[in-house]
Formats: structure tokens, C-alpha cells, sequence
């Protein structure tokens, strides 16, 4: 009996502006895709574990909503933009102790509301509250999470000498994965000038170092080896993986905006995939913004602290790079699912179904995923390959 | 920009009544004697959660800042301050153009007191 984990179905609903939707619709959907997509009946899932974004109502009526009854696992999952990996984790945990054989895994969130004032006006009044120290932070003109992110690139800035430019190389080489990517809802090749020359949000951020905001759902299918044989689709062994939050003190000595939680959990991933970081083919990263990326590529490993910005500047990402980073588009330009984005475009790869977009090798394909404000960190190693 | 309306609660109490006599409290540990931020609920040093408060001098040194901009109004500096005590605080920074801030910048914490809310700490250049 071989329980080693795989992923066996993804789901992808319609993404971006699409309205009249709820979350529990689009998350309810996705499951439904998945189940599909593996080529099981959706009764036959017999775990459920959800994650819920900005609009707060994806959770455990869920399982009304699919009508899936005697349930094994079901819980609600939050670690922010870490959600992802973290519940694949969980399922992983509980196919192998047999107390469950398929866990569907689900993200979904509807901020975006037809007509509204700005993409991003649901996260951003999420993030008010008028009292205590919360309300601090916002009456400071600290209310989104664009800001603190800022705060936090700017010190890399400060210490490294990392520089706008080389940010901008990230959304450049980003933007022409997307374009390969029919997925992705901006193709429109960009260049460092058009980065450079997007209007201020939060410097040193410009529009084009911030993510999309998204409705959409996506969920994954968590099962055994032995389950997924037979199935639908090839399966997506997860070979390691790893949680880190940090846990930054806010003073002196702090490593907030210098190290992520990369650093912790990518060792914790890549020692129970018995790998080193030198194997790994695709990067998935997490990239709220471009310098969440480049924060994780250090972190990482694949480029030596502090030296991120040369980095990524050098040619090495995009699609004639040497280095396959963030195939689909990531956030900032296919579509921003939390950590589903690198998930899901992670299973893909790792299925050598990315058509236009298929990296050259795929052995060992990483996933990041990053939530709150640098706090949460989750790595996954998924393979085609069997351990 | 203004600085926006704040509500005390009862975490933040003791703080605002401090940010209404003109001053910035932070936590020290009963313990080991290391300053916390405001909002700390355990030391950093010794995971003590023994805090009191204490008045800090006001005067720091800008860790990181962003200009932010919105619509409809001019940009604003807001920032991590570290205090000479250690502890960070965010807030804005005022009384100087965006474009003069920079790392290591000497400040000094004021306040702020918008009608119907609570003084609200900034810093400015303290030259
Ligand atoms: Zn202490």
C-alpha cells in the first residue's frame, strides 16, 4: 500500500473581473472542476479543507454547498497567502495516516465588485479598523498591506542597495511568461521603462511591482499514490515540505524585510525531498509584489543574500532565462489566487501540461507561498517522479 | 495628510492617555529590563510577559519609509522609526518634503490631535 501524497486534480474557475459570483459559488466550483479533472465522482472526496480571503466567507458550509456528506477532515485553514501550501500539507499528513484517501484543498475570493471605485477597494478597507492598535496603524496612513510591504522592500534597499530597476526586471520577465499563458489576465508584453514610468502606489513601489486582485476560485485534489493510479491526470508526487513564521520582533535587530520565511522552511521542504536547492528546475514563488519575489530567490538559495537585485537583473528569469521563475505569470500578471497562484501553475508545470509555457525540465518543481506581512511562509517540492 | 481617527480600546488605553500628556509610551520588561514596542504583549528578550510601561525620549532614527500616494491628495512619508530605546514604532513622518527623508534619519515624535479622536504620535526632522 503506497499512501505517499500526490496531488491528483486541479480546478480553475473563471478568473479576474468576473462578477455576480460569491466565493462559496466560485469555491464550490472549483472543487467540482477538480474532482472532474482527476476523473472521480465528487462524493468521493472525503476530506475538505478550506481557505478564505478577503471577503471572509469561504468556510465550512462548504461542504452543504457540495452536498458531500460523512466527511473524514474539514477544517478551515488560515495562514494568509501560506494557505495554500499549508493545507496541501495537512491533506498530505492525512493521506499518508490513512484518515482520509482524497482531500480536496480550496481557495476562492470575490473582492472585485462590478463598478467599483479601484480593484483593490475591498483589500484596502478590509484593513481599517478605527480603535485600539490596528486603528493606530491606519490612522498613521499605514491602511493597506501595498505600505508595509513598501516599508519592507525599502529596508532591503537601504542594506543591499537593491534598486527599483532591478525590481521592475522581475515584473518584465513575469509579464512575458504571462503572455505564453492563456490563463493569464495581463499579456500585454512591458518593458523596465514601462515599470519604471507606471504611476507611485507606495514607493518604492510603482502600479507594475504590485499584484492583481482577483475573483476566482481554484482548488487541488489531495491523494495517495495508489489512489491517483488509474486516474485522470498524471500525478504530482509532493516529495517535501516546509512551514516558517518568523515571528519578527519589532526593534532593533529585526530581520523584517531582509530575511523571509524562505529561509526557514525552503531547508525544512528541501531535506524531505532529499534535494538540495541546486535541483530544483521551477520556482513557483509567491509574489504579492516584485519584491516578495526576489526576497524568496535569496532566501532560497538561488542567488546568495543581499544579492537578489543583480540577480534578477542579470537575464536569468523569463522564458529564455536559465532559471524557469513564476511560468504562468504569477500574481503579478496571470492572476492572484493567494498561494493557489503558484500552486496551481506548480501542478501544471510538474504535469508538463503548460503548453506554450512549459519549462524544459521539470524534475522538481518548488512552490512558495508567503502570507501577512512576511509572517507566514510555506514550501512545497512537487514532482512527476515517484521518491 | 491628516493623521485619521483612532478609538482607544482597552489594550490601548494606558497609551493614549500617555499620547494626550504629550507622551510616547512603550513597554519594559519587569524581568530583564529590555523596551517593547507599544502594542508588545511579551518581552523580546525573555519572552516575559511582565511589561510596564515607560515614557520614551521621543528621539530616533528612520529605519525605512514609503511615500505613499492617493488619490486626491498630495503624497505623505510614513515609516519604522527606531526609537534610542530600541523598540520600533510606524507613523508618519512630517515636516519634510518625501524627497529629503532618508535611512538613518534623526527624528523627533509629536502629536497629533484630530477632533472626536485620539493624539496620534508623528515624527519630525530632529535637527
Ligand atoms: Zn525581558
Amino acid at each position: 500500500m503506497n499512501r505517499a501524497p500526490v496531488i491528483a486534480g486541479l480546478g480553475i474557475t473563471e478568473m479576474g473581473k468576473v462578477y455576480g459570483r460569491t466565493a462559496p459559488e466560485f469555491a464550490a466550483e472549483a472543487v467540482r472542476l477538480a474532482a472532474a479533472d482527476a476523473g472521480i465522482e465528487l462524493h468521493e472526496v472525503d476530506g475538505l479543507l478550506t481557505n478564505t480571503g478577503i471577503t471572509g466567507d469561504v468556510g465550512l458550509g462548504l461542504q452543504r454547498d457540495l452536498g458531500l456528506r460523512h466527511l473524514r477532515l474539514l477544517s478551515e485553514v488560515q495562514a494568509y497567502g501560506s494557505s495554500a501550501g499549508a493545507m496541501v500539507q495537512y491533506a498530505a499528513m492525512a493521506v499518508m495516516s490513512g484518515m482520509a484517501d482524497i482531500v480536496a484543498c480550496v481557495f476562492a475570493d470575490a473582492p472585485l465588485k462590478d463598478k467599483s471605485a479601484g480593484g483593490g477597494a475591498a483589500y484596502a478597507a478590509a484593513g481599517r479598523r478605527p480603535t485600539g492598535w490596528q486603528g493606530l496603524t491606519a490612522a498613521s496612513g499605514i491602511y493597506s498591506a501595498n505600505t508595509m510591504y513598501a516599508l519592507a522592500a525599502r529596508r532591503h534597499m537601504q542594506t543591499y542597495g537593491t534598486t527599483s530597476e532591478q525590481l521592475g526586471h522581475i515584473a518584465v520577465a513575469q509579464r512575458a511568461w504571462a503572455a505564453r499563458n492563456p490563463l493569464a489576465q495581463l499579456r500585454e508584453p512591458i518593458t523596465v521603462e514601462d515599470h519604471q514610468s507606471s504611476r507611485w502606489i507606495a514607493e518604492p513601489f510603482h502600479l507594475l511591482d504590485c499584484c492583481l486582485v482577483s475573483n476566482g476560485g481554484v482548488a487541488v485534489l489531495v491523494t495517495s499514490a495508489d489512489r491517483a493510479a488509474g486516474l485522470a491526470q498524471p500525478a504530482v508526487h509532493i516529495r517535501g515540505w516546509g512551514q516558517a513564521h518568523p515571528g519578527y520582533v519589532m526593534g532593533r535587530d529585526s530581520e523584517f524585510g531582509l530575511v523571509s520565511g524562505a529561509a526557514l522552511s525552503g531547508p525544512t521542504a528541501l531535506k524531505m525531498a532529499g534535494i538540495t536547492i541546486a535541483d530544483i528546475d521551477v520556482a513557483e514563488l509567491y509574489d504579492c509584489y516584485t519584491y516578495t519575489a526576489l526576497i524568496s530567490l535569496e532566501d532560497y538559495g538561488f542567488c546568495a543574500k543581499g544579492e537578489g537585485g543583480p540577480f534578477v537583473a542579470g537575464g536569468v528569469l523569463g522564458p529564455e532565462g536559465s532559471l524557469a521563475v513564476n511560468t504562468g505569470g504569477g500574481q503579478l500578471s496571470s492572476y492572484y489566487m493567494w498561494g493557489m497562484t503558484p500552486l496551481s501553475e506548480a501542478v501544471i508545470q510538474a504535469r508538463g501540461q503548460g503548453g506554450e509555457r512549459q519549462a524544459p525540465r521539470n524534475d522538481m518543481v518548488l512552490v512558495s507561498g508567503n502570507g501577512g506581512l512576511l509572517d507566514h511562509h510555506s514550501t512545497l517540492i512537487l514532482s512527476p517522479h515517484a521518491r | 495628510m491628516p493623521v485619521g481617527i483612532v478609538h482607544r480600546d482597552a489594550a490601548t488605553a494606558e497609551f493614549f492617555d500617555g499620547t494626550a500628556r504629550g507622551e510616547l509610551l512603550i513597554r519594559r520588561c519587569r524581568a530583564c529590563g529590555a523596551h517593547s514596542a507599544p502594542q508588545a504583549r511579551a518581552c523580546p528578550r525573555c519572552a516575559s510577559p511582565e511589561l510596564s510601561w515607560t515614557a520614551a525620549a521621543g528621539t530616533g532614527l528612520v529605519v525605512s519609509w514609503s511615500v505613499v500616494h492617493v488619490k486626491g491628495g498630495p503624497p505623505f512619508v510614513v515609516g519604522i522609526v527606531e526609537l534610542d530605546e530600541e523598540p520600533w514604532v510606524q507613523a508618519q513622518i512630517v515636516e519634510v518634503a518625501p524627497e529629503d527623508v532618508h535611512g538613518g534619519m534623526r527624528v523627533r515624535v509629536a502629536f497629533e490631535r484630530p477632533e472626536g479622536g485620539e493624539a496620534v504620535p508623528v515624527f519630525h526632522p530632529a535637527s
